[in-house]
């Protein structure tokens, strides 16, 4: 190739080559040590602990089943017996914002789980390969950019139907083309150091050298993408769900949850408010730990 | 490159300050507008109702479309040959001024109003009427033409007879055809040249006869109509009426209170106190319709009618839709509407009965079922299949059966119907023409995406069969009653609501109305 | 340079045609048949299958994309099997909703996202610096359509400052010949309807940019920080330069460079958050209407509109790299040019 792809500025990654010289673990290490001075992101470490607890143990503290309806109790203020109030149905909010924990981290986990597999493999080979290989796996990468991944999510919802499985698979696979796209950045900008290259005249597979030197390398700027890809992934699963495409009846999820109370928003506003700062919370969690993160990762703005 | 750059981060200083000076602009416009609509846009506001609904309509042709949304805004366009009675279902003339029917049921002869005008100019006369049937008759029909069959299945031919004498000649006697005309969908007449002009496909430019004629459609917003100052009949004391599209419930209420709109329609009780302490009113209109749940009659264990009505009596029907609607529906005691003919208030389905549902589900083992719902808001249903279902779930828990939902989409879920794979599944009906039999029907219709109880009695056929030729009267009446006992003690389905419409209007609205066939005539409505 | 754009401009080919292929499978093969919704209460299983036949869903799946294609490439979309109305009417009667409600989402979230991003980076650590930082924290994490909805209830139903939803009010009536009411009436002096239009794009302009102004603000911050620990600046500073004319003619300009970019970046993303804002807010746009288009698997609507988005979509993209690459000396085309 003649000219050089102009890659978008990496404005959220900066530029890490010489970094990328140490050796991974002592890098991760010191990635735990300088975020444990970032006051923000420990608050979010911590916030993320609680609603892990949450999620786990969520069935222990719920004073309510979640899902069961008593039309006897519909719509009632919150209260002492009825920390959040009730829905339209007559159950528990409280009980539902904390069974909602668990799904709104399932399918964030999930997803990006999915999506970080995929992407990993695909971004790996196009950015190691390179030649014709990158052109189609980047080319398709560029088709999935080119459709707002919410408008693929609500046709694949559509597609496929309600249900938790398919919200993850449905979020997972649209976010798939930026994890690909950062591993292949960070490759080609790891592929032609000296490590690399004495791995490869030594004669070590190739599978062998991505796994081995190139994967753990770019590790680090994978785990900030992936943490504010939960994030992310949890805004989405809101979205499905406030559309009505999310999650089979009767499960308690976010988004549902504030879609359904859309309709009793002056006579029973609690109904909106509560599950709505939940997933603010959470989202916020993940952002304030991946920022934590990748500040940890970039020395230029450690010095700030 | 460095002389680029500088130029370019001052074209760029440039936009940002445009932006910014916008934005001033913007916001100290918002503070004067607020004086300036209230002047400018007064007498305007004065002889405008603004109608705000749920959704755009779907088009303006009565023969292509099937939606409320739509036959609100066409019953002020169009007329029919006949006209339902203000409170009733009950026909009057219309454009036909009085009809005769033969002896046998197959003639109807009809006397068209003279001298009335479509909105085009040209005449309305036997001629314009044998083109509007003829439209939606074989061969002319097109496939998605979705009530021409209904509307005009049992027509054989049409004849003009003179100028203002039109008649029709029936395949079989069928009772419900005069009801069918007075129909907003499909029944309407619709001006010839109109439909000439736009190759058959009025949906955009509606032409008819009615009190008030088409002005524009911006998509997504409002359709504005204005005064026919040519109307044969009394003409509209408002002059212009725009139907505005918002579809949040509660944008609407906020909407109608902020005076934003006149009237709105699609409301819940909940909200009923605050609108009226805006100092707003409430119209509360009963609706022609059905919410019910079926089971799957050819399933075990659902094709024993003991423990159909075993479910049926888990149920406390009045409790659910109490709580569930909200004073927006009546708990069913009946398939049928109660302002139908053929509706008794006699009738009356498995009653609630907690422990004597449990000892029969427990003899027969039913521990678990499968329920299949629909997920969006269904004009009979407006809380949602998913919510009905997950009460009706609360309910069934009680007497120790776990049901499973499953919820899919309205179009995922008629597939999922068809395929039959549910114990029980929840489903509704809206009228069409006013008449029994276009309820009672379903539970004889051989097709499983109306008969979705997939009931399938052959005394209940024949009475139908009957009810259809049987000339209007007490007798035919009581076809449908015995119909609707058969219905009840086979716990075929569990009738749960009639969604009422509840519509909301500013107290300066005068003798605002909506019929329960869920349109409004508006050429009567003013605007104090 | 022309090289490199002409060869970006062919490589959006094959892009758009893999969109298309991916949209045309999603929606034929896998959504719910149309027929039901088509037709209505009445179809019988027979009407459904007439009608099936009648536009061409029994054909085989290639020659119905090759069908779709051949139109496309005439502009012709096809009609929509709902409204019976063609693709491309249905869209370009709701499009300029849509761009100009992210416009303005983007004007909103520039201006206040840079202010605050400077202010924040001169004033680092400081208390506005802390709150700036925490809005822009707490921007990027609401639900788009939790803020709306929590607009619409303050400044509509509590306050009734602000309308509650819709473009404008339907007695104004104004003349629209672009389709932008913006620009339709100030072109046509129609201050009323201006003012109006103007008052309806205020809250669902701030939901739809409330994300992207956290961005930019962050951006700015951080850009300016580095800026502003530059050489060239302290020796601006050394020379007794004011800290202001400091900051707005030396640190700005330089820092504003990656802003760009993001901004640019920005206003592809708001498409897709055009999705949930038009919904909350009944905005007659294109969003809400595919969402409904999807779900009615009206297949004709939702291949234009996806096609079209995803053309505007990687075209921002395309001038948003050659900008950059104008602005930045340090992205090379070529590496003889360079």
């Amino acid at each position: 190739m003649s000219m050089q792809h102009a890659e978008l500025p990496k404005s959220e990654f900066p530029e890490q080559t010489a970094d990328l010289l140490e050796k991974p673990e002592s890098r991760l290490k010191e990635m735990w040590e300088s975020l444990c001075e970032d006051k923000a992101a420990l608050t979010g470490l911590f916030v993320i602990l609680f609603l892990v607890l949450v999620a786990l143990f969520g069935p222990l503290i719920m004073p309510y089943d979640p899902n069961l309806s008593n039309m006897t109790k519909s719509f009632i203020w919150p209260n002492s017996e009825h920390w959040f109030g009730t829905d339209q149905l007559g159950r528990d909010i409280f009980s539902r914002v904390i069974a909602g924990t668990r799904i709104s981290l399932t399918v964030g986990l999930s997803a990006v789980a999915i999506s970080l597999t995929i992407g990993v493999v695909l971004g790996s080979i196009a950015g190691y390969r390179g030649g014709k290989v990158d052109t189609v796996i980047m080319r398709f990468m560029d088709m999935m950019l080119a459709i707002p991944s919410i408008l693929l999510a609500i046709a694949f919802m559509a597609a496929l139907g309600k249900g938790l499985d398919k919200a993850v698979i449905a979020i997972g696979f649209v976010s798939i083309p930026e994890y690909a796209r950062i591993v292949r950045g960070c490759i080609l900008s790891v592929k032609e150091n000296d490590y690399v290259q004495a791995a490869r005249v030594i004669g070590n597979k190739s599978s062998r050298i991505i796994f081995k030197h190139i994967l753990p390398n770019v590790l680090s700027s994978i785990v900030v993408r992936a943490t504010l890809g939960i994030s992310t992934a949890v805004l989405d699963t809101a979205a499905l769900g406030f559309l009505g495409l999310g999650v089979q009846p009767p499960a308690a999820e976010w988004g549902d949850m504030l879609g359904r109370a859309r309709g009793f928003v002056f006579t029973a506003p609690y109904t909106l408010i509560f599950p709505g700062i939940a997933i603010t919370l959470t989202v916020l969690a993940f952002n304030l730990l991946g920022d934590g993160l990748r500040d940890a990762l970039d020395p230029k703005l450690r010095k700030n | 490159m460095k002389k680029r750059t500088r130029l370019l981060s001052f074209v760029l200083a440039a936009v940002i300050a445009c932006a910014g000076l916008t934005a001033c602009s913007g916001s100290k416009g918002s503070t004067a507008s607020g004086s300036a609509l209230a002047s400018g846009t007064k007498s305007r506001a004065q002889d405008t109702l603004i109608y705000a609904q749920g959704a755009d309509p779907r088009g303006l042709d009565p023969a292509l479309v099937d939606d409320g949304e739509s036959a609100k805004i066409m019953v002020n366009i169009y007329e029919g040959l006949l006209k339902y009675d203000k409170d009733s279902t009950k026909v009057e003339p219309g454009l036909a001024e009085s009809w005769d029917v033969s002896d046998d049921g197959l003639t109807y002869t009809f006397h068209l109003r003279k001298g009335v005008k479509f909105q085009d100019g040209t005449d309305f006369n036997a001629d314009a009427v044998k083109f509007n049937i003829e439209r939606q008759l074989p061969p002319k029909v097109t496939e998605d033409m979705g009530y021409a069959s209904f509307v005009y299945g049992s027509v054989k031919s049409v004849e003009v007879v003179d100028q203002y004498t039109v008649k029709i000649n029936m395949k079989a006697a069928c009772t419900p055809f005069l009801n069918n005309l007075a129909m907003c969908l499909g029944a309407p007449i619709v001006s010839p040249k109109a439909l000439q002009d736009n190759n058959n496909n009025v949906n955009e430019h509606p032409c008819g006869t009615g009190p008030y004629k088409f002005v524009s459609w911006t998509k997504g917003q409002n359709v504005v109509l204005t005064r026919n100052d040519n109307y044969w009949g009394t003409k509209a004391v408002t002059k212009n009426v725009i139907f505005k599209f918002i579809k949040d419930n509660s944008a609407r209420v906020v909407a109608l209170n902020n005076g934003e709109a006149d009237i709105i329609d699609g409301i819940d009780a909940t909200v009923v106190s605050q609108i009226e302490s805006a100092g707003n009113k409430i119209y509360e209109a009963p609706g022609m319709n059905i919410n019910y749940m079926a089971y799957n009659t050819t399933k075990a264990p659902f094709d024993d009618a003991k423990v159909r009505t075993a479910i049926s009596q888990a149920v406390n029907v009045p409790e659910l839709v109490k709580s569930l609607y909200q004073g927006y529906a009546d708990a069913a005691t009946s398939i049928l509407p109660t302002f139908m003919p053929g509706y008794d208030a006699g009738i009356k389905q498995a009653a609630y009965d907690v422990e004597a549902a449990k000892s029969t589900l427990a003899k027969a083992g039913v521990k678990s079922v499968h329920m299949i719902t629909y997920s969006n808001p269904r004009p009979y249903n407006t809380a949602n299949g998913q919510a009905l279902a997950e009460a009706v779930q609360g309910y069934l828990s009680k007497v120790g059966v776990k049901a499973t939902i499953d919820a899919y989409d309205w179009t995922t879920y008629k597939e999922k119907v068809k395929a039959g794979d549910y114990d029980i599944c929840f489903y509704g009906w809206t009228g069409d023409n006013g008449d029994p039999d276009n309820f009672m029907n379903l539970l004889a219709d051989k097709d499983p995406t109306m008969n979705v109880a997939r009931y399938n009695n052959p005394d209940f056929k024949a009475l139908i069969d009957k009810g259809v030729a049987t000339p209007a009267g007490d007798e035919r009446n009581k076809i449908y009653t015995e119909l609707e006992k058969i219905a009840a003690k086979d716990a075929v389905w569990l009738p749960i609501s009639h969604g009422k419409t509840l519509c909301g209007y500013r107290s300066n609205v005068k003798d605002f109305y909506y019929h329960m066939t869920g349109v409004v005539f508006l050429s009567g409505v003013s605007k104090g | 340079m022309f090289k490199y754009i002409v060869k970006r401009i062919l490589m959006l080919i094959p892009v758009l045609l893999g969109v298309s292929i991916i949209v045309f499978l999603i929606m034929r093969v896998f959504s719910p048949d149309p027929a039901p919704i088509v037709l209505g209460q009445h179809a019988t299983i027979e009407d459904a299958n007439a009608w099936r036949a009648a536009n061409g869903l029994d054909k085989p799946l290639y020659i119905q994309f090759v069908d779709f294609l051949k139109g496309a490439l005439t502009g012709d979309l096809g009609t929509s099997y709902y409204t019976k109305t063609p693709v491309t009417q249905e869209i370009f009667s709701r499009f300029p909703a849509t761009i100009e409600l992210a416009l303005a989402a983007i004007i909103l979230a520039s201006v206040f996202g840079i202010f605050i991003g400077i202010i924040s980076a001169v004033k680092k650590n400081s208390i506005i610096d802390h709150a700036g930082m925490l809005l822009a924290l707490v921007g990027v994490s609401m639900p788009i359509f939790w803020l709306g909805i929590l607009l619409i209830i303050l400044f509509a139903g509590v306050w009734h400052i602000l309308p509650s939803g819709g473009r404008i009010d339907p007695l104004l009536q104004p003349v629209v010949s672009s389709g932008f009411y913006i620009y339709d009436t100030i072109v046509s002096g129609d201050t009323e309807a201006l003012a109006d239009a103007l008052r309806h794009l205020i809250l669902p302009a701030a939901a739809l940019g409330m994300y992207s102004m956290a961005i930019i603000t962050r951006m700015t911050r951080s850009s300016m920080l580095e800026t502003m620990s530059q050489d060239y600046i302290r020796t601006a500073r050394a020379k007794g330069i004011s800290e202001n004319r400091v900051v707005t003619h030396h640190a700005l300009r330089n820092a504003m460079i990656p802003v760009t970019t993001v901004i640019g970046l920005q206003l592809g993303s708001l498409l897709g958050g055009a999705v949930l804002t038009e919904t909350v807010f009944s905005w007659p746009g294109i969003g809400n209407y595919t969402v409904e288009c999807i779900l009615k698997s009206d297949f004709p609507v939702v291949q234009g509109v996806v096609l079209l988005i995803a053309f505007i979509f990687v075209l921002i993209n395309l001038v948003v790299d050659i900008v950059y690459a104008l602005i930045d000396p340090r992205i090379k085309f070529s590496k003889k040019e360079g």
